[in-house]
């Protein structure tokens, strides 16, 4: 069957005049003018192959030798022109219906572009090359061949019909509150939770008291130790003994960081920062949002033992150095998971652990 | 102004409606209106470049000599730490350099302890002063093997306990904390 199929493959490729042909030519009586014309003949076909190969031209030895383009290049006195046509990105975005549309974020043309990732972080490295598959296996759940999963309980509930304007109503929430929790699926090989952003956030009282000196404070400090330019914000609730009313006041500056400077935050944190901090017992235990969000707190004598912040610290008033609180986003669904990817990257936790 | 919306009435008909008449000669009150799910906003956002801070490279020396770099924003090309993960003892627990152990070469304080220690400082265990005084040989080598006996039970009951919570580690939702039950 192959070498049928190879032939009529093979007739197919080579030249008319290679391939049988079919009919048989000579029982027919009809002839062609161009059946005996000189193109239809083989040794005519053959005559114009080329009998020299390209491989074996030699190069002559002073070409070879004047061709030194990193020289050339240096020698050059002005730059060379650069292309005609450079796209520039429009400065503003016109809405979804203009014709002229800015280039997506992405795109080193575009106005919102950030290089980057320039260095691979050590935290990160740390989290590749052990944290995630010691995770992984951590939380392998042999299940025997054949075994089914019994089903769960749906989320939400039916309502039952006892009455008639039960009818078309929305389902009931979960049993016990009306917190719907994340869905926690089994953690397989692609979806180990890992660390998807981190938010350092100070609330600063004093700079509604008394001047916005304390804000402008805080944000320095923010933004030194997280390489990112921070974010104020304003309040949303009102303190009647701080005199701080909602929507009047700047009280906040918040910082977010993600991939690579969030891995150099991270490695820094845990290397340096937190092992100086005198009598520090850890994270507590019972902290996170219970869907693997982790917060904790840093008073302002330990904001100053950053390493950006102690290298000038006369910089800075020392009254007026921030504390924080540090939220660790995880990609974890459940609190358990995430404290388990935070003491595995190296962060302790003490107390009752609540999951 | 109204030669627009008509056109755009128009084309919003063609595209949403299967009917073939195109109703051209309708008033627009007749036409029906659609509303566009993508509303054109007038107003241009200004696309601000994102703004970073200068970051250098800096080299962190660990105390035990162990080395990395990282990009941060302070100008100091080496920054040697005393205090680290190294040579802390949240960090190290099991370290005994770390631990402030008291010397206690004489044997003063062992001696004070065991004349007073009580539950938590009690140098002597329990056991050891029970088994002090020994009468009947029968009775202490039955008492011997059963201990002996609940021992490898106990031991294996432990080795079942870590390899249940090894395989139920990832098994169950996390439990709502529902006080009351509906």
């Amino acid at each position: 069957m192959a070498v049928r199929e190879s032939s009529r493959y093979l007739a197919r490729a080579v030249p008319r005049a290679f391939a049988p042909s079919a009919r048989p030519q000579a029982f027919l009586g009809r002839r062609n003018a161009s059946d005996e014309a000189p193109s239809r003949r083989l040794s005519d076909q053959l005559d114009e192959l080329e009998t020299a190969s390209s491989l074996t031209t030699a190069v002559s030895d002073s070409a070879a030798k004047s061709f030194d383009p990193a020289t050339r290049a240096k020698g050059r006195k002005t730059q060379l022109p650069r292309s005609r046509y450079q796209f520039r990105s429009p400065k503003y975005d016109r809405g979804p219906l203009h014709p002229h549309q800015p280039p997506p974020p992405s795109d080193p043309s575009s106005r919102l572009f950030v290089p980057g990732p320039f260095s691979l972080p050590r935290a990160e490295q740390t989290y590749n090359s052990t944290v995630a598959s010691d995770i992984l296996t951590l939380c392998y759940v042999h299940t025997p061949p054949g075994f089914k999963v019994p089903p769960k309980a749906p989320r939400l509930r039916e309502w039952d019909d006892s009455s008639p304007y039960h009818k078309n109503r929305p389902l009931r929430g979960p049993r016990g509150g009306d917190v719907l929790r994340l869905l926690r699926k089994p953690i397989k090989f692609n979806n180990i939770p890992e660390i998807e952003r981190i938010t350092v956030h100070s609330y600063v009282k004093g700079a509604a008291q008394e001047n916005s000196g304390w804000l402008h404070v805080a944000g320095m400090a923010v933004q030194a130790i997280s390489n990112v330019r921070v974010e104020t914000f304003k309040s949303k609730a009102s303190v009647a003994t701080w005199s701080i009313a909602p929507g009047r006041d700047t009280v906040a500056v918040k910082a977010e960081m993600h991939g690579e400077t969030m891995y150099h935050f991270l490695g820094k944190l845990i290397d340096v920062v937190l092992p100086r901090i005198k009598d520090w017992p850890g994270v507590k235990g019972s902290s996170g949002d219970s869907s693997g969000n982790i917060t904790f707190g840093l008073e302002p004598e330990h904001v100053a033992m950053f390493p950006e912040i102690e290298v000038n610290y006369d910089m800075y008033p020392p009254k007026m150095i921030p504390g924080c609180h540090i939220t660790l986003h995880t990609t974890a669904k459940a609190d358990k998971d995430a404290r388990l990817l935070l003491s595995a990257m190296g962060i302790p936790f003490y107390g009752k652990i609540v999951q | 102004m109204s030669m627009h919306t008509s056109l755009r009435r128009a084309a919003a008909r063609i595209s949403s409606s299967t009917s073939t008449i195109l109703p051209t000669g309708l008033p627009a009150s007749q036409v029906k209106t659609t509303t566009f799910v993508c509303s054109q906003c007038r107003h241009a956002t200004l696309l601000r470049r994102p703004k970073r801070p200068y970051t250098f490279t800096q080299l962190i020396t660990l105390s035990d000599g162990s080395a990395f770099t990282h990009r941060t924003t302070s100008p100091a090309p080496v920054y040697r730490s005393t205090r680290d993960t190294r040579n802390s003892l949240l960090w190290n627990p099991s370290s005994s350099k770390l631990m402030n152990v008291e010397d206690d070469e004489a044997g003063r304080l062992a001696a004070f302890r065991a004349r007073f220690g009580r539950s938590w400082d009690a140098n002597a265990p329990a056991a050891e002063l029970a088994s002090s005084g020994d009468t009947k040989d029968a009775a202490t080598t039955k008492a011997e093997e059963e201990a002996a006996k609940a021992q490898a039970q106990a031991e294996q009951e432990e080795e079942d306990n870590l390899l249940d919570l090894i395989s139920s580690f990832g098994q169950e939702e996390p439990q709502v904390s529902g006080k009351k039950k509906k």
